[in-house]
């Protein structure tokens, strides 16, 4: 299970905490739960979907641990444009292939900046559906929502995101063509 | 995963000059429905409704181009990978926490 595992629990980890430590502990967490969990668990899910519920309850956890704070909550209407301006805000990747745009370190940046700032249960709604690439219905088996709140949940994570990039100004640069830009 | 095309919505014919309060009314009820709009999660009605809108509505136009570009960037942000010398340790840690618990 280890093998087989591993690797998309730690990118599942790495993209909730922002960083290699914390996600490396979150990763033994969440093996060591496992493995004192395998007698319980019956296969009914697959062990990627019970991997993943136990990854996220692990980093609540790990979490509330460090912060101590309650959550706050992101209302629709807080991301309603009440100007002209704030409407017209862009990203700039027109003409680019996604790759390509990702390699502007300061849009990399921008974006692991804006995730990493979501409140936790918005962020977790958001890495499953759009970074993990699951559906909106394992992502409600995996935090215990139903789909109408999973979805809720990823429109103000994804508007969330979206505010702050386009608010960052950020320009065409030319890094992709330079290289050496991976984090 | 569904994956979603990169590129920003359809270009719609008609005018985009039209001016109203943003905040309000259609804009405001199209804000609420962008993320299923972008999903392909909404019946072929209200997709017409919010393509008829979108054409109207410059801003509404930019903003959403804005929204499908975050999602396609989230889509594509490359995760760092573990070495084979981190899989090894952290499997060892693993075990030697299950052994002392």
């Amino acid at each position: 299970m280890y093998r087989d595992h591993v690797d998309l629990i730690y990118r599942y980890a790495h993209r909730l905490c922002g960083e290699t430590e914390s996600a490396k502990d979150l990763v033994q967490e969440t093996f060591l739960n496992a493995y004192q969990g395998l007698k319980d668990f019956r296969g009914e899910a697959q062990v990627s979907t019970w991997l993943y519920t136990i990854a996220s309850r692990a980093c609540i956890r790990m979490r509330r641990k460090r912060k101590g704070e309650p959550e706050h909550e992101l209302s629709l209407e807080e991301f309603v444009p009440t100007s002209e301006g704030e409407f017209r805000l862009q990203i700039p990747i027109d003409g680019l292939s996604p790759e390509e745009a990702l390699q502007n370190k300061e849009l990399r940046q921008a974006l692991d900046q804006a995730i990493d700032k979501l409140p936790q249960k918005y962020r977790m709604a958001l890495v499953l559906r759009d970074m993990e690439g699951l559906s909106a219905k394992e992502v409600g088996t995996i935090m215990g929502l139903n789909e109408r709140a999973v979805k809720s949940r990823l429109h103000r994570a994804r508007l969330f995101v979206r505010r702050e990039l386009s608010a960052r100004g950020i320009t065409h640069h030319d890094d992709h063509k330079s290289g050496g830009l991976r984090s | 995963m569904t994956k979603k095309k990169t590129s920003a919505p359809k270009k719609r014919s008609g005018p985009s000059s039209h001016r109203h309060t943003h905040a309000q009314g259609h804009c405001a009820d199209l804000l609420r429905q962008l993320s299923a709009y972008i999903d392909d999660e909404l019946p072929s009605d209200i997709c017409r409704e919010i393509r008829r809108h979108l054409g109207a509505c410059a801003n509404c136009e930019v903003f959403i181009a804005s929204l499908q570009h975050t999602v396609t960037l989230c889509r594509h942000r490359p995760a760092p990978q573990l070495t084979s010398v981190d899989r090894m340790n952290m499997r060892r840690a693993i075990l030697d926490a299950a052994n002392a618990r």
